[in-house]
């Protein structure tokens, strides 16, 4: 607004006119618009002296009143001679000026207003987010996403659930095969010249994870050489013998020793 | 059932918490009561604050109620707070206010027919300090925007409610009140027109 900054007493062409009438003590119902024309114009005058570009709408109103006072000079008289149906050439802007000076004084009571509430002081809105733990993360999820991160939220817990179960069933069987062979050796050499059964290498407790070690200790011994294994039908029960290598050579690791000495 | 005294109590609190005007349908959501209800409990509360000239009033906004400082402490406020930050609105951000305030729902249109000049800055500006809003479009020519005021011009003003703004026939007999003051002066002029006139009867 070019005009705003020069023109900080007339916030328009409305407002510069009603100043006029009112400190020429005119009533706006009866405006001596010659006097007025003239005054209004010489103020335009006065802000293009001092280098100011006037607004568009300055200009728009003088025309208006330059009309209305050339109208007023004509003989107020219409054409088929009849005085009595003669309108004022001011009623429209008349009009105009009223509704203008009707908000013009609702803006001076929002002005009063505006003083009193200044004196009021309120807190602005605090940053409550120390105390709702990101609502806003958990308000903007549909249904849809609700659901789907409730069922992710179930899958891993099912996945958490089944590691631990293994996980502590792997702890419970930290029992090596190294240490199945050693029980089997010993029990083997007790009795040696005995033969077994497979079920006997068992340790008592007998579950899936015992019978598949010594079954695993059982082959490593045969290919150790350490005893003979025989089945005699498929799933049928394995005997199982030491050896005279077994006999002789309770340590295998001796045993290992000698064949790679051997080998040298 | 909560007791009137603890949610009159709780009110307070939320309040306090709040910061902002609290609007008494969400304060009525917390305890299942009606917004009615709640909506008299803090009007109570406000007569209280009054009635006990405390430092800290009650205001309503829209139906919202906020904690605010008393005016009659604004000096001390000022004094705490230097410099303290007084930007008023200028004048004619205040006559466009006007009128949107009295006319809403209003297109730039119409506000510039009544003031005669341009004011699509104000608004502008206005729009920016959410003072105003847009609230539709008119089913005129070119489907303009509408204006219409927010509950910040609420506060900003001290409404409690648009209902607060003096009726408009209020000013304008107050106008009308100024003309008829004016008759006297009428009566002076028209005893000039005739003389005016003869010059060009002649």
């Amino acid at each position: 607004m070019s005009y705003k900054v020069k023109l900080n007493i007339f916030e328009g062409p409305f407002d510069l006119l009603v100043y006029l009438i009112e400190s020429a003590r005119m009533s706006i119902y009866d405006i001596q618009v010659s006097q007025i024309t003239s005054q209004y114009l010489s103020v335009i005058d006065e802000m293009k002296k001092s280098d100011v570009l006037v607004a568009s709408e300055f200009m728009v109103l003088a025309a208006t009143l330059i009309d209305i006072k050339s109208k007023m000079l004509l003989p107020r008289m219409s054409l088929d001679g009849n005085d009595g149906e003669y309108e004022d050439p001011r009623t429209a802007l008349v009009q105009k000026l009223l509704e203008y000076k009707k908000f013009k004084a609702a803006s001076e009571l929002l002005t009063a207003r505006e003083e009193d509430s200044l004196l009021i002081y309120e807190k602005p809105k605090e940053d409550l987010s120390i105390y709702t733990n990101d609502p806003d993360e958990l308000l903007t999820l549909d249904i849809n996403q609700f659901v789907r991160a409730f069922n992710d939220f179930v899958i891993k817990k099912r996945k958490v659930d089944e590691i631990r179960r293994n996980y502590e069933r792997d702890e419970r069987h930290r029992i090596t095969t190294e240490a199945r062979i050693q029980l089997i050796t010993d029990r083997i050499a007790k009795e040696a010249g005995r033969t077994f059964s497979f079920f006997e290498l068992i340790p008592d407790r007998g579950n899936t994870y015992d019978t598949a070690l010594s079954f695993v200790s059982i082959l490593e011994m045969l290919k150790q050489r350490k005893i003979d294994a025989k089945q005699k039908s498929l799933f049928g029960d394995i005997t199982i013998t030491a050896t005279a290598y077994l006999m002789t050579g309770l340590d295998d690791s001796q045993g290992l020793q000698e064949e790679s000495i051997y080998d040298k | 059932m909560t007791s009137k005294k603890s949610i009159k109590s709780a009110f307070e609190s939320m309040m306090f918490i709040w910061g902002e005007p609290l609007s008494a349908k969400l304060a009525a959501e917390v305890f299942n009561i009606e917004s009615k209800e709640a909506y008299d409990f803090f009007k109570e509360l406000q007569s209280e604050y009054e009635e006990e000239s405390r430092g800290i009033r009650i205001r309503e906004v829209n139906k919202s109620f906020q904690f605010v400082t008393d005016s009659d402490n604004a000096e001390y406020i000022q004094r705490l707070c230097t410099p303290i930050k007084h930007r008023r609105l200028t004048q004619s951000a205040l006559e466009v206010l006007a009128i949107i305030a009295y006319k809403q729902p209003v297109t730039r249109g119409e506000i510039e027919a009544i003031r005669g000049i341009k004011c699509d800055r104000v608004l502008e500006g206005l729009q920016k300090r959410e003072l105003i809003e847009e609230v539709g479009r008119s089913t005129g020519i070119g489907r303009p925007i509408l204006y219409g005021t927010t509950d910040a011009f609420l506060k900003y003003f001290g409404f409690a409610s648009l209902r607060e703004l003096p009726e408009i026939e209020d000013i304008e007999s107050a106008i009308e009140f100024e003309e008829s003051a004016g008759i006297l002066d009428l009566q002076q002029i028209e005893l000039e027109f005739p003389e005016g006139q003869q010059p060009s009867d002649e």
